[in-house]
């Protein structure tokens, strides 16, 4: 959680721009459901939401969206403004309802007032939550929204693909545009100007020199008055667009007054209307969606709307087992995949743990150490997947004789002659179960070394591996015990629950590593 | 072939060698000694008090004061520039420029080794356990951390002193170096399929030698030294690709001698020269060049249209099938030896790799069977038309053993 834990927190979302940006995000590889309708920009759009509802915990929560007429202030001053902008597509119009059924659903308050824009609605509501004592987090990747900050309301820009979500306070917003005050930041995009939503701005003056000049002049009408300061073109510029210019900082402005009612009872975020959730979520098919947020399964009719017409004879319900998305522009995550990783920390989840291994001809497993140096780093736990999305974590104690004898009753399974046991520098795995007397029989397969013979000047460290070969980011060991360094945790420090799926993702994305690499290999030889 | 060698390298790796502590602690209060008196002696030239290690400080007392030269070169930076190859050029013109090589030499030495292998003791067995690194190296050679062997130097005197303290565990142990001679040329012979080559191998000559003999048309007998030694060069050239300049700077002859012995060489090797050119077609079709064992290196450079790239691909694409080769062979003979060994009861263990050596801590009552063992499993590695010869050597230490 980014945020800090307070009794208002009220999170305000622009709804266009995720809309926007989710389905972007998708454009290369969309996400389709067997009805044929694209899905992406709902699908990444609930994502978001979702994500922010379960991560930072707002207590209020709004979507809002912009009029279709647009800004009227705006519109009459300036004809052009926003004049480039492309028609709709169609793959954000269709999904327009769902997205409006969906938000509904949750029980979150839509805003959306004729003649103003999302930017006038969000500002405006900021600024009364503010008076009432809310922390605001305006949503959004727009950097206009720089001008609302202040000590109680902050941007909160939503990660995009390795970067993750940051929020922008005053400190952050001035900095970015070297700026004192956040209100500056109008003059600086009013000199600057704006191609996306073609804000004019002063020609000749870029963001360098807008910056320059608000911090020498501290505003565009201080600089007006200052125009002997400056020599050649730029003083022609400046002096024959000041009324351009002062439009653009007009243009670049947002309304914070408004007529909209801040009700924070009506703002409040309730539990949602799992029934209509689930209803619609079946619709788009987001089946691991719905299972995150109602704990179900739903059934999608794979059947009737087919494109090739095909009726199944019974009109029979089927369980569509494979509703993967497909690989997307944007990696994958943990939270994308929505793996099934198990903890396994009793003698009998031990026992059946074991008798699944001997039952496989190839597991992959993962070894989680108190030290890089294998020979004296301590287990802290052993993670096996031999499935892709499925994991299992055993916990190791810290007390020697107490973490032998757990690794001991999983010897049947590394002393197998016939699973094939896979893991990433497996000499470093080896050689950490060697100092408990374990060995580790053939058959054995390296994904590392596997690589290495692939391609020998590549990267061969498994987070690489998996975006170039998965499109998948995994989850960072820095998330886990923070940044490389002095300061820097350790495994041994942390609670297993806190280990599960680190451990089982690792163990889990190399065994599908394996599966791209084996038929590579044979084929070197 | 990598696989089974997992299991070999982590058991050297837990193995570890000793080395001798007291010893290195000596010889750095020795260096150290020299150290100071050779700051000492480098002052003398000016009549200040300056800073030796600062390259910023030594380029000025260079080119300012003593004013070495008068067209001084600059770095990025704009200090003088004092990199080891601008003093080597400039080592006739001052006594002060060997001095300052000799310095930074010892320096180095002591900073990266002597002063931290004792430090690398592990607490329990006091031994230094070194990592091995499968997937490292773009040729396919092992590489080693925590110390890095490949890097300990050889040639100088000063610097074989540091071998000298890798040493066996106790009394009754000695040290076996088992190093495969000429490898690289061996394998260039058979991949060329060189008759000429070939049969000097196998006759069990000199190559170098017989190079020159070949070269020079002279007997064998009278091969003279430079003549051996300007063969030695350019068998050692060839392998890396070198062309006539930098043979001619490696001998320090005209470019047009240079040429002409290269020219001799093809003559008499010529099947070489045209695997050399077969290696940089293979590359330039396929995007990539094999070693014997199939292990590829993919040279995406060598349609470059920058000449420069394009020729270190050029000569990477010769280069790397033979090295590559090299690195297949010890990682075989690595393998054979220790199934070998496995077989046995022997108490001696194999503990370092290092460019084509592999060194074991061997028991004195086992010495004789263990250097048998490991020579059949070395040279019988791989069959190859050229027969591979190895050699070996017993020692109290690593340099001895050499």
């Amino acid at each position: 959680m980014l945020t800090p834990v307070v009794d208002k927190k009220i999170f305000l979302l622009d709804a266009f721009a995720l809309i926007y940006r989710a389905y972007f995000a998708f454009a290369k590889n969309p996400r389709v459901n067997s009805k044929g309708q694209n899905t992406s920009a709902a699908f990444g759009f609930t994502n978001a939401m979702i994500d922010i509802i379960q991560k930072e915990k707002p207590t209020h929560m709004a979507v809002v969206f912009d009029a279709p007429g647009g800004a009227t202030n705006r519109m009459e001053d300036f004809a052009a403004y926003k004049a480039n902008r492309e028609e709709m597509p169609e793959d954000i119009r269709s999904m327009l309802e769902p997205i409006k059924e969906i938000i509904k659903a949750f029980h979150i308050p839509m805003l959306m007032l004729e003649g103003y824009e999302a930017d006038d609605i969000i500002g405006t509501l900021a600024k009364m939550a503010e008076k009432e004592g809310f922390q605001t987090y305006m949503m959004t990747p727009d950097k206009d929204f720089g001008q609302l900050v202040s000590e109680n309301i902050f941007i909160y820009k939503p990660g995009r693909g390795k970067d993750p979500a940051s929020i922008m306070g005053v400190k952050e917003v001035c900095e970015k545009f070297e700026v004192n005050d956040p209100l500056q930041v109008i003059d600086v995009l009013g000199m600057w100007g704006d191609a996306v939503d073609n804000i004019p701005g002063i020609p000749g003056v870029g963001e360098k020199t807008a910056k320059k000049f608000i911090q020498q002049y501290g505003s565009m009408e201080e600089l007006f008055k200052n125009t002997a300061d400056l020599k050649g073109k730029m003083k022609e510029n400046v002096e024959n667009f000041q009324e351009q210019g002062l439009l653009s900082k007009m243009l670049a402005t947002i309304i914070v007054d408004v007529p909209v009612p801040f009700d924070p009872i009506d703002l409040r975020l309730d539990e949602p209307d799992k029934e209509a959730v689930l209803k619609i979520f079946t619709e788009l098919e987001f089946r691991n969606l719905a299972k995150r947020i109602t704990g179900e399964e739903i059934i999608v009719t794979a059947a009737g709307n087919n494109v090739d017409g095909q009726l199944d004879l019974f009109g029979q319900q089927s369980l569509v087992v494979n509703q993967e998305p497909m690989t997307t522009a944007e990696l994958k995550t943990i939270a994308t995949e929505n793996p099934s990783y198990h903890l396994v920390n009793t003698p009998e989840e031990r026992s059946k743990l074991l008798d699944l291994l001997l039952q496989q001809t190839q597991v992959c497993f993962d070894t989680e150490t108190t030290s890089l140096d294998a020979l004296h780093a301590d287990l802290v736990g052993i993670a096996f997947s031999w499935k892709e999305r499925e994991g299992y974590y055993v916990a190791i104690p810290k007390e020697f004789v107490e973490a032998k004898k757990i690794v001991d009753f999983f010897e049947p399974f590394f002393s197998s002659k016939t699973i094939e046991k896979i893991a990433h520098n497996i000499k470093y795995d080896i050689q950490v179960l060697n100092r408990y007397q374990t060995k580790v029989s053939e058959p054995t397969f390296d994904t590392m070394i596997a690589h290495y013979l692939i391609q020998p000047e590549s990267k061969q460290s498994m987070d690489f591996l998996a975006e170039y070969y998965l499109r998948y980011q995994p989850v960072s060991i820095e998330a886990l015990i923070g940044k490389k360094g002095k300061n820097q945790g350790n495994m041994g420090d942390l609670k297993p629950e806190e280990i599960v799926d680190y451990a089982c993702e690792d163990a889990d994305i190399t065994f599908q590593l394996k599966q791209i690499f084996e038929p590579e290999i044979q084929n070197l030889i | 072939m990598e696989m089974p060698l997992v299991e070999i390298l982590r058991s050297m790796e837990f193995e570890g060698v000793a080395i001798d502590v007291e010893g290195l602690t000596n010889y750095s209060k020795e260096l150290e000694l020299t150290l100071v008196d050779l700051e000492k002696q480098i002052k003398s030239f000016v009549d200040f008090d300056f800073n030796v290690d600062s390259p910023k400080q030594l380029g000025d007392v260079l080119f300012d004061h003593l004013k070495i030269s008068a067209k001084a070169k600059k770095t990025k930076t704009g200090q003088y520039a004092t990199s080891e190859d601008i003093l080597v050029k400039h080592e006739k013109d001052h006594e002060i420029i060997p001095m300052i090589l000799d310095y930074r030499q010892l320096r180095k030495l002591k900073s990266t080794y002597v002063d931290p292998l004792p430090t690398l003791c592990d607490a329990v067995d006091g031994r230094i356990h070194t990592s091995y690194m499968q997937t490292v190296t773009a040729t396919g050679r092992l590489s080693s951390n925590s110390p890095n062997l490949q890097n300990i130097p050889i040639r100088s005197a000063r610097g074989k002193e540091i071998r000298k303290m890798f040493i066996p565990r106790n009394e009754d142990f000695k040290l076996l170096a088992a190093d495969y001679s000429q490898i690289e040329l061996r394998i260039i012979a058979a991949l060329s399929d060189d008759k000429n080559m070939i049969e000097a191998f196998q006759k069990g000559y000199d190559i170098h030698a017989a190079t020159a003999a070949k070269v020079f048309h002279v007997p064998l007998e009278e091969v003279s030294r430079d003549q051996r030694s300007s063969a030695k060069a350019v068998n050692f050239g060839i392998i890396y690709g070198q062309g006539a300049f930098g043979l001619a700077q490696n001998l320090g002859i005209s470019r047009t001698i240079a040429k002409g012995i290269i020219d001799g060489y093809f003559e008499q090797y010529a099947s070489i020269k045209t695997y050399m050119d077969k290696a940089v077609n293979d590359a330039r079709e396929n995007g990539y060049v094999e070693t014997i064992m199939k292990r590829r290196r993919y040279l995406p450079d060598i349609t470059s249209a920058n000449a420069v790239v394009r020729g270190f691909a050029e000569r990477n694409a010769i280069n790397a099938p033979i090295q590559g080769s090299a690195a297949d062979i010890i990682k075989l003979a690595m393998v054979a030896v220790h199934e070998a060994m496995k077989n046995t009861e022997l108490k001696s263990k194999m503990i370092l790799q290092v460019h084509d050596e592999l060194v074991f801590d061997v028991h004195k009552d086992e010495i004789d069977e263990l250097k048998a063992l490991v020579k059949t499993a070395m040279e019988g590695a791989i069959k190859m038309v050229v027969p591979m010869e190895v050699e070996m050597e017993i020692g109290e230490n690593w340099l001895d053993a050499h």
